[in-house]
């Protein structure tokens, strides 16, 4: 089986025709899809800002992610369900999308450099928990956070210009 | 209601060139979704806190300076890009009554946001006191929230409803 016979067979499944034509089934993943996303990028700007040295300076990093931590993996996993659902709704269509292709390189870019931190400053954190402005190398790590994240909501959204068929932008 | 206004608007120049240029919607509703992630990620943070729902241990009032600028800012982002979105589509906003119910909605909720912060400045000691959580601010929490996730649905909506009311 090759990758077009199993988008074909995602989009013709029950869930996929589902997806595509119940009116309650594209709008709401959607709504859900946009809740979420809006959350995993605001709880993660704020720490990143905070990494950056412009916000929530008198928190240390620690306090910051141990409280923001649970809103934002809470909210990924209710974007990537969301976002399955969707995709099963038209997933050649999705599948061929330069700017879909973009997104998710961008979303595993995004993996790469929170674990890259987590090896690298991250383990000395108890050296610049506190600090107004932390070392540059924890700086750079959340100005690359922040700017991918911001990259996947761009794309994110041209996707929904640029699907044929696509759903009303 | 709006559609001798949007009507008007669509012949202006300004519309005409936002119509013809295929980037500027997409881009322009880009930076809205940034604006609504820092809104209501700021909304979301600050009212568990005030639900005591989560981890937060900050003090009600370190909160409401921390997020509370954040949370005027994007909010003048997203005027400023929903004024281009409007300028650019203006059928699709004023003439649909999400558009509407959404702004009143905004509306409400900068007020009562913007009443709330007042109060906290001023009662900043009993807030930062208080060792359950106030009645009030768990009233703020579910109003504001409720409203918040209100004017992201019908905004979300617009995009399904609006050209059967064209």
């Amino acid at each position: 089986m090759n990758a077009a016979d199993l988008l074909a067979a995602l989009e013709s499944s029950w869930l996929g025709t589902y997806m595509r034509e119940a009116p309650f089934g594209f709008v709401p993943a959607e709504i859900a899809h946009i809740l979420a996303l809006t959350l995993v990028f605001g709880s993660i700007a704020m720490v990143d800002l905070r990494l950056v040295g412009v916000a929530a300076l008198r928190q240390p990093v620690s306090t910051l992610t141990r409280e923001l931590l649970p809103i934002t993996w809470i909210a990924f996993a209710v974007a990537v369900l969301s976002g399955s659902l969707m995709f099963l709704a038209k997933a050649s269509g999705y599948y061929y999308a330069f700017e879909f292709r973009m997104k998710m390189l961008l979303i595993v870019l995004a993996g790469v450099n929170m674990i890259a931190f987590h090896l690298g400053p991250y383990r000395s954190i108890q050296n610049w928990d506190a600090q107004l402005a932390p070392p540059r190398e924890v700086r750079i790590f959340g100005l690359i956070s922040i700017l991918i994240w911001i990259s996947v909501i761009f794309f994110g959204r041209f996707i929904g210009f640029a699907l044929e068929m696509a759903p009303p932008r | 209601m709006f559609r001798s206004l949007a009507d008007w608007m669509a012949s202006t120049p300004i519309s005409l060139a936002f119509q013809n240029a295929l980037w500027v919607i997409p881009t322009s509703q880009s930076i809205h979704l940034v604006a609504i992630g820092i809104v209501f990620g700021a909304a979301v943070i600050l009212n568990l806190r005030l639900l005591g729902i989560g981890r937060s241990t900050r003090r009600v009032s370190e909160l409401f300076d921390t997020l509370l600028p954040w949370l005027w800012g994007g909010l003048t982002v997203l005027l400023l890009t929903g004024i281009v979105q409007t300028f650019a589509e203006p059928a699709r906003q004023l003439k649909t009554p999400h558009f509407l119910w959404k702004m009143v909605m905004v509306l409400v909720v900068a007020i009562v946001t913007f009443l709330f912060q007042k109060s906290v400045r001023r009662h900043k000691a009993q807030w930062d006191a208080a060792a359950a959580n106030p009645a009030a601010g768990k009233l703020f929490a579910l109003v504001t929230l409720s409203l918040w996730v209100g004017i992201i649905v019908c905004g979300r909506m617009i995009a399904y409803v609006w050209e059967r009311y064209e």
